[in-house]
């Protein structure tokens, strides 16, 4: 959908709470919340009066083999509960058995009396090869729909974060990491819809993020990311791992070139209408926490992965 | 030294019973004095602070001596006409117009003057030349002096004894000349044995408040300010620089000062003050960003200041060796911290706590 769609101060663990209480309880283990959300919960959930700007709260599947029952049983335990399809231009309605995958909308429902944001089913890539966005087909009484995966949506799958409501959280390390793989460059790609008044493009949307979840962070904890991203990437991608780890800071990189400021002003506006909305950094103070993240976090992961392994006689 | 203009060169003047109580008051005195215009001679000053400090420092000379005339002379200074123009408006306000009037400031670059008052003539630029001159040769001696005294209390404070003139000038780095004379201006405060070796009777109070006087421009200090909103700690960049494994960095400061006197007053650690032991003209200052990259330069006295740097420019650091390859600062570098921290109750605590300024209050 294209257009006006302004994001929502909404309390991170009272939405938590509604879409873990909404889901079935079986279904609760096979649910990670990422994006804003998540780190909205992890970083100030216990703080009522700490409120993130949403619209959107993406529910990662996983494992994969359970994303498509779990699916199943959730969007339609989401239906009985009353909670609504979410129409948009593009996507008018669920699909039915006669609608190609390529017609199928994604499973994005609003609860019950509010439009004010919606829960979104994601999945994880069935191989760590599967970098394009793959679309599953869910076949529920309510209608046909697509559990989309894409790019490195294992990376928050990994070691994710119980909450108090049966759900998971990602880690912040571990969606930061996966934002920083996605672009290896600004891309030219847009958000479908507006941020306070821009569309903004949507690696320096997410880009953002990792500046404000490094913002959040404190810094002995960033100084610990590397050999967490280490693990995950040799978990998940195996040898691929130390290729993958040199291209991770090449997006943000570009980001802090001189030449780019208008990509970096518009980081900051999705940090001051996102994450950091209660604490909206300057330009310079964004820049020096980009700043420390290559210092702490982007650098000695290059480092780590540039050195010889080292053997032990 | 205090200089004037006698037949066409200068010579050392004798100043006034007022104007020596003077400089033991305030710790100024012009560097000259032509006539009866006295000279100060400033050599790359590039701060407004230091600015202030000469102009207020002439003022106060010149309310002594109500007949003369001061000149304030920047040589080598990146100080902007127009932002002197703005100190000089800002002066207007604050100083008595009276002793405005009979100030002056000019620009030196390469022998060549912008400001000077045209009444003074050619003479004037004559001897002028000389007394920069004199005032290029003679900055280096008074960084010695200062650098003699510290080394004198340094092993006054530890207990350490007397020591030969040999040792002061291989620890400072400078020449016999340069310690004798400096001895013969500590002379009150020294203890001379049979051997020729020296060592401090007490603490030298009026010499140490001279060099307080001036220990940021001694010691070039410099201070760095957050620029990221959110500063780090001092525990951090301690981290940070333990990482550096540097030996040529030590930790000073309140930090430095509780490893000397662990029961000293000090509650918390506002920021982190380190001494760099530096030889060279040039200062490599990245070591800095490898603590915090969001660390910059400030020159502003009223910004908070988590990291704060003093240069140590004698030839032996007197560092003393640590845990983690970090070394300490010597406790005179940690007691010019306190002070220059504003921190005065605990550097009175600071020097008493040491075994030989007991001996000497007690």
């Amino acid at each position: 959908m294209n257009g006006r769609a302004d994001l929502r101060l909404v309390s991170p663990r009272a939405v938590l709470e509604q879409v873990a209480h909404a889901i079935p309880k079986d279904c609760r283990a096979n649910i990670i919340i990422i994006g804003s959300l998540a780190v909205g919960y992890y970083f100030f959930g216990n703080d009522p009066s700490l409120r993130v700007h949403t619209k959107d709260i993406d529910c990662l599947l996983s494992p994969r083999i359970r994303a498509l029952p779990a699916g199943k049983a959730v969007t339609e335990r989401l239906f009985g509960e009353q909670w609504t399809y979410r129409v948009s231009e593009e996507w008018p309605s669920p699909g039915d058995a006669g609608t190609p995958n390529d017609k199928l909308p994604a499973v994005r429902l609003n609860p019950p009396g509010s439009t004010e944001w919606f829960v979104e089913l994601l999945t994880v890539p069935e191989s760590s090869a599967d970098r394009k966005q793959q679309f599953s087909r869910l076949e529920t009484t309510a209608g046909h729909f697509v559990l989309p995966s894409f790019g490195f949506l294992s990376i928050p799958e990994y070691h994710p974060i119980p909450t108090d409501f049966g759900i998971f959280i990602a880690r912040p390390e571990m969606m930061a990491l996966a934002h920083l793989l996605e672009h290896p460059v600004i891309g030219t790609q847009t958000m479908s819809t507006e941020i306070a008044g821009l569309i903004l493009k949507r690696s320096n949307k997410d880009l953002g993020r990792v500046l404000a979840i490094a913002r959040l962070s404190d810094g002995p904890s960033i100084e610990n990311w590397p050999v967490l991203w280490v693990e995950v990437l040799q978990n998940k991608f195996g040898d691929e791992w130390r290729s993958l780890a040199l291209k991770a800071g090449a997006g943000m990189r570009q980001l802090l070139a001189p030449a780019n400021e208008p990509d970096f002003l518009e980081v900051r506006h999705s940090c001051e209408y996102g994450l950091l909305v209660s604490q909206p950094p300057t330009l310079d103070q964004l820049r020096a926490t980009a700043e420390r993240l290559f210092q702490d976090a982007i650098e000695p992961f290059e480092k780590l992965a540039e050195d010889p392994p080292l053997l032990f006689l | 030294m205090q200089l004037s203009f006698k037949s066409g060169n200068i010579k050392v003047v004798i100043l006034s019973a007022a104007n020596e109580k003077m400089v033991a008051d305030t710790g100024y005195r012009p560097d000259g004095q032509w006539h009866d215009v006295w000279v100060e001679v400033k050599f790359e000053t590039h701060g407004i602070r230091n600015l202030r400090a000469s102009l207020l420092g002439l003022a106060y000379w010149l309310t002594n001596n109500p007949t003369s005339r001061g000149l304030l002379v920047l040589v080598d200074s990146r100080i902007t006409e127009d932002r002197l123009h703005h100190e000089w408006k800002l002066a207007q306000q604050t100083l008595h117009p009276e002793i405005l009037e009979r100030m002056a400031v000019a620009f030196a670059k390469k022998k060549h003057y912008v400001g000077l008052p045209r009444d003074l003539g050619d003479d004037f630029r004559v001897w002028l030349d000389q007394l920069v001159l004199k005032e290029s040769r003679e900055g280096k001696p008074r960084e010695s002096f200062y650098a003699i005294l510290e080394v004198l209390l340094h092993q006054w404070l530890l207990g350490k004894g007397p020591m030969t003139s040999e040792w002061i000038m291989k620890t400072v780095g400078c020449s016999y000349p340069t310690v004798a004379a400096s001895l013969r201006r500590l002379e009150s405060t020294l203890l001379r044995h049979s051997d020729r070796r020296v060592e401090l009777r007490y603490f030298p109070k009026d010499e140490w408040a001279r060099l307080l006087a001036v220990s940021d421009e001694v010691r070039s200090t410099t201070r760095f300010a957050d620029r990221s909103g959110q500063p780090r700690s001092v525990d951090s960049l301690l981290n940070r620089l333990k990482r550096l494994g540097r030996s040529d960095i030590a930790v000073g400061g309140v930090i430095g000062a509780r490893h000397y006197q662990p029961a000293l007053d000090l509650v918390g650690t506002p920021r982190l003050d380190l001494s760099l032991h530096s030889r060279g003209k040039n200062v490599d200052w990245n070591f800095v960003k490898q603590l915090d990259p969001a660390l910059q330069e400030t020159k502003r006295r009223d910004e908070p200041a988590p990291l704060v740097i003093h240069l140590v420019r004698r030839v032996r650091s007197l560092f003393e060796p640590g845990e983690d390859r970090l070394p300490w600062a010597d406790p005179v570098e940690c007691l010019l911290d306190l002070h220059e921290g504003r921190l005065e109750s605990q550097a009175l605590e600071f020097v008493r706590s040491f075994r030989t300024a007991k001996r000497q209050t007690s």
